[in-house]
């Protein structure tokens, strides 16, 4: 037994309907992310959204930045901003007021700001194919192995590679350096 | 029912257009929160969004397929040494003002 090419009764095909089902998820936690009270479930919900947004990633026919995703966003930074709020939370916070008092004029201009970046994106010839050029259930475009990702990253992009790897190296001493607890008595 | 939503995976536009919904959604978090830590998680859903742009643009123009990849591993990579900094900072603050609210933070005004 085949599935039918598009779902009955809504009348969309399966991939539209796993894209709008990711996209949901994300902008519905990323929404809980910046107002939800309480910061410990503002941290899982931010790894919900890390988690849809790496389906998202493999629909678009990235599957090597969806497993990145995964193992640097919900496996290493998630867990760093949930010790962080761990170690600065105080009793009364989640209590205490949680927006700014111009949090109506910051929510007018990102509405703004969202209105005109979609206006852009549908004004704009992007000269886009017309479809998605590879997604992980179909065949890679000619020419190319089967993610490119890795001839990319070593043979044109092998410099930049390098550099980042001195930034984490650089964002790892700074970041010992910065958060350790200072002994009295010397300087 | 949703026959005009047929398609929308396999157009650049609603990738972009949900990748600025989601910057929006984190520039909105990031001026509106008190909390260092909210502050910093909004930053992260703006990288996460710009992320989502470029691996559109990668799967939909045919120039720049691999590449995109690349630049994203890069920009994540980047986002990490952010994220490790700026939790470093807020937690050095946080051993001398006792609080993590950034509009407590008023040593510099005074």
């Amino acid at each position: 037994m085949t599935l039918p090419e598009t779902i009955p009764l809504l009348g969309i095909g399966w991939d539209d309907l796993l894209f709008l089902a990711l996209t949901g998820v994300m902008l519905g936690s990323a929404l809980l992310v910046v107002t939800m009270r309480d910061i410990i479930r503002c941290g899982l919900a931010m790894i919900v959204s890390f988690g849809a947004l790496a389906g998202l990633y493999v629909l678009a026919g990235a599957p090597f930045v969806a497993g990145a995703q995964v193992l640097v966003y919900i496996g290493a930074i998630s867990v760093l901003i949930l010790f962080a709020i761990m170690l600065t939370q105080t009793k009364d916070a989640p209590g205490a007021l949680v927006f700014q008092t111009q949090a109506i004029p910051a929510a007018i201009a990102a509405l703004v700001m969202a209105l005109i970046l979609a206006i852009t994106v549908v004004a704009t010839d992007w000269s886009a194919v017309a479809d998605r050029m590879w997604t992980f259930t179909g065949k890679a475009p000619a020419g190319r192995d089967e993610l490119g990702v890795a001839e990319s990253l070593f043979q044109d992009y092998v410099l930049p590679f390098e550099v980042v790897s001195v930034l984490l190296l650089a964002a790892v001493v700074g970041g010992v350096f910065i958060a350790k607890r200072e002994r009295r008595g010397d300087a | 029912m949703l026959a005009f939503l047929d398609g929308i995976s396999r157009s650049l536009d609603a990738y972009l257009v949900i990748a600025g919904i989601m910057f929006a959604v984190g520039s909105f978090g990031f001026l509106a929160r008190r909390n260092a830590i909210s502050m910093l998680m909004s930053i992260e859903l703006m990288l996460n969004a710009v992320n989502l742009a470029i691996i559109g643009f990668g799967a939909f123009i045919p120039a720049l397929h691999p590449d995109a990849s690349v630049i994203a591993l890069i920009v994540m990579a980047a986002a990490a040494a952010e994220a490790t900094i700026g939790l470093a900072i807020v937690i050095a603050i946080f051993r001398n003002r006792k609080t993590p609210l950034v509009d407590e933070y008023d040593a510099m005004r005074q």
